[in-house]
């Protein structure tokens, strides 16, 4: 068993520890795959822990079975979600950034001593905040993911999250030097578009990380009574700063793993490298306002405040997403009509290699980010539609969306990329794996839509197990959304019976797959290599297709809000 | 001049979107049935939705049922249509030699559209219960069934006297803690009296669950209150 979990590090390099990956050309040091490797691994045992949770968790909001009580329905809640939510994307990420700085540069990850120690604290973080959310008992309750003072939380709860905080931020310095190094001795005039986003994706990690760490050391001091008050206000205006910076890190890895898979795997090319960059910059400015929509129904903060960071700032943010959402497609389609792999309105699309679970996996993350979870997140993020969809099971929805269906998929199609091209093992079963995609986006993508419709439709709690039968506290019932519910459980139990089978394809594979000889690509590279075979410039290539998908897009996007906009009218009744 | 060649080229655009229309629905690789019944599940899903929400704020506009059949149906015949109907048109045009099923087969978009457009008809008239969902929020106002009962608690010296406003079409209810029965009344308004040391603690103080019950003690609403 030591041997083989040995050899899953092992690979062929040169005397200076490099080897040339067969599928992206790119020159890789065992270093930089070593510590991906390593990131990687724990971000799937997360993973399995939160997916586990899962189970529990979606079977008791299912209530014809109710599996549990309320109390343990919290806990459970609270194991899913910080395993999802944090540990299983925020180790990701880290890898991501190895890829995206060492691996794509072609250099040698420095200071690994650092990238160790930022995985230990990691994964001692980590640990430690499973535990006390395990162990908590007597008037102490179980931290959710927004934990809010003056919430009765475990100390070592606090504690363990800032370490783990603390963690991710050393693991980022590896990363940050490997940059450096690039502008201070590299021979390159600007970083490649994949290093680039991973670059401004870690500047938005650091921002997000060390809003973290103040909440939660604010939130420490005070639980060990070193001061006597605390301000929930200014706790809760930081605690987003993490609370939601976190999943916009996801946003920004997800969008460069998009751009990565989509060129390595689909022969996708670059439309314009400086409208991509542009559209990252604007993240770095506005993104992490997005944050506020979680404090839209705060009585402390001001109405000014709240409409600048929900309308103004939050176009820079938008506007961002629709080029990214317009660039990737047509990149893939100009880079496809490039090769002459397709006609039609959408043959370069049908005719990408749709069994490759790769890139299936990351198309259907673009798809359902997009339409579910981008269009949602627009919506709730406004001051006053957030009103409609606050607190509501639509709000878990769009989460759900975002990470669950958006990001997950992302980083699943990365580590079956990572499997082939850096343990260097095939499937164990190339049908399972092909299936995972398609199995996995379809079950999740229409829980999330079921949560969606039932927070919107009949305003079910987003927080509350039992909802059905009875709302605690309340003098009416929401049995009419039974019919609903069920459907929800029905599809959440699909979701996580292809999420088991991701594990066991991506496990079965390490343990048990054939080993990739050297140069062997197991079929990832795109039909005519990654460079286009010449001929029209990429500005003269028609991307008709691209801009009817785009059309659809926004035929639903303002569907959608001109439906949200009545249904708030009609619940207000302006102007009657 | 000018306006001919307006003229021609939107004709020109209009048939290049009726030919990528047509070209889109008699694709049929496996990936395109798949990447096609997906996308109308999806829009089937949205349109069934949206229908009901509108049709939960707007009673009165009764086209919504239309609407949330087309996308109810669409589910089903999105995938139908796509995994069978163009495959087996398709097939059918190159082996059929009958002359009915060739004619019959020639025509095979228009009338399986005009067979689902029948249906979707059919569906938003008679709206069949599958497709329909309640909007009851049970507020007990007694307008929309016929239990209701508000439950009005005091608490003094530790003591916790409840009873049911105006109850109507409960027979007895039954007070319960921590899974233990603390009380049991037959007869309105329900008035009964606990004391806080009964009451299970839980984290939001000591929790007391009042069922309303029908004859045969079948549960009809459920309220919990903490003090």
């Amino acid at each position: 068993m030591v041997s083989t979990v040995s050899q899953l590090f092992d690979n062929d390099y040169d005397d200076e520890g490099f080897r040339t990956c067969s599928v992206t050309g790119l020159e890789i040091h065992r270093s930089a795959e070593n510590h991906v490797k390593l990131f990687g691994l724990t971000a799937v045992i997360a993973l399995v822990v939160g997916g586990f949770f899962a189970i529990s968790v979606a079977m008791t909001r299912w209530e014809v079975i109710g599996l549990m009580d309320e109390a343990d329905y919290y806990r459970h809640l609270s194991m899913h979600a910080w395993n999802l939510l944090i540990f299983w994307l925020v180790f990701m990420e880290i890898a991501i950034l190895y890829v995206g700085g060492p691996m794509v540069l072609g250099r040698r990850l420095p200071l690994t001593t650092v990238a160790k120690a930022g995985w230990l604290l990691m994964v001692a973080g980590a640990i430690g905040v499973n535990y006390f959310i395990w162990t908590v008992s007597g008037a102490e309750v179980e931290p959710l993911l927004t934990a809010y003072v003056p919430l009765n939380v475990p100390t070592g709860f606090y504690a363990s999250a800032v370490v783990f905080l603390l963690g991710a931020t050393v693991a980022a310095v590896p990363f940050f030097a490997t940059i450096w190094k690039e502008k201070r001795w590299g021979t390159r005039k600007t970083l490649p578009l994949a290093a680039f986003g991973a670059f401004v994706t870690g500047i938005i990690a650091v921002q997000a990380i060390l809003g973290g760490i103040s909440a939660f050391s604010y939130a420490l001091v005070w639980k060990l009574g070193i001061i006597e008050t605390i301000n929930s206000g200014a706790y809760r205006t930081l605690f987003w700063t993490i609370g939601h910076g976190s999943q916009q890190i996801n946003l920004l890895a997800m969008i460069t793993v998009w751009y990565f898979l989509t060129h390595v795997v689909g022969g996708a090319v670059v439309v314009s490298e400086k409208v991509s960059r542009s559209a990252f910059i604007l993240y770095l400015f506005f993104i992490n306002l997005g944050a506020a929509h979680h404090l839209m129904a705060d009585p402390a903060l001001g109405v000014g405040w709240k409409l600048f960071n929900t309308s103004y700032a939050f176009y820079g943010a938008a506007f961002a997403s629709m080029i990214h959402a317009f660039a990737i497609p047509a990149g893939l389609e100009a880079g496809r009509r490039q090769r002459g792999l397709g006609g039609g309105l959408f043959g370069w699309l049908t005719s990408a290699p749709w069994r490759n679970p790769v890139f299936s996996a990351t198309i259907f993350s673009i798809i359902l980010f997009g339409f579910v979870g981008g269009i949602t997140g627009v919506l709730m993020g406004q001051l006053q539609l957030n009103m409609t969809w606050h607190n509501t099971f639509a709000t878990v929805g769009h989460f759900h969306a975002t990470v669950a269906v958006g990001t997950t998929l992302a980083f699943m199609g990365l580590v079956f990329f990572v499997v082939q091209t850096m343990f260097r093992r095939d499937f164990v079963s190339g049908v399972l794996a092909s299936l995972v995609p398609y199995f996995y986006a379809g079950a999740m993508g229409i829980a999330t839509l079921v949560m969606i419709y039932l927070g919107i439709l009949y305003g079910v709690p987003r927080r509350t197990s039992s909802v059905v039968r009875n709302i605690p506290g309340a003098d009416f019932s929401i049995s009419a959304a039974a019919p609903l519910m069920s459907l929800f459980g029905v599809f959440a139990v699909l979701a996580i019976l292809a999420g088991a089978l991701f594990i066991l394809v991506t496990l079965g594979s390490l343990l048990f797959g054939a080993r990739l000889d050297t140069g062997e690509d197991a079929g990832l590279r795109p039909d005519g290599g990654l460079k286009p075979d010449g001929g029209e410039s990429v500005h003269a290539v028609d991307m008709r297709g691209t801009f009817a998908m785009c059309l659809i897009f926004m035929a639903t996007f303002v569907a959608l809000y001109v439906i949200n906009w009545f249904l708030l009218v009609q619940l207000w009744s302006i102007g009657a | 001049m000018s306006d001919q060649r307006t003229s021609r080229s939107l004709r020109w655009y209009l048939g290049r979107l009726w030919r990528d229309l047509l070209s889109v629905y008699y694709a049929n690789t496996p990936i395109w049935r798949w990447l096609k019944s997906g996308a109308l599940v999806f829009f089937g899903f949205f349109a069934w939705m949206s229908g009901t929400v509108l049709l939960s704020v707007r009673p009165e506009w009764g086209f919504l049922t239309y609407v949330m059949a087309y996308g109810f149906l669409l589910l089903f015949w999105g995938p139908f249509t796509h995994f069978v109907v163009v495959p087996v048109s398709i097939r059918l045009r190159r082996t059929a030699e009958h002359p009915t099923v060739r004619a019959v087969n020639r025509h095979a978009g228009k009338i399986n559209l005009s067979i689902f457009f029948t249906l979707v008809l059919v569906f938003g008239t008679f709206t069949p219960g599958i497709m329909m969902f309640e909007f009851d929020p049970g507020l007990g106002d007694g307008e929309q069934d016929d239990v209701r009962g508000t439950l009005v608690c005091d608490v003094d010296d530790d003591v916790v006297s409840c009873h049911v406003d105006g109850a109507q079409g409960i027979d007895h209810v039954v007070a319960t803690s921590g899974g233990e029965v603390v009380a049991t009344v037959d007869e309105p308004p329900f008035a009964f009296e606990v004391h806080t040391d009964e009451l299970q603690e839980t984290r939001t103080g000591n929790e007391l669950v009042v069922e309303y019950r029908d004859e045969s003690g079948e549960l009809l609403r459920r309220q919990v209150r903490t003090f």
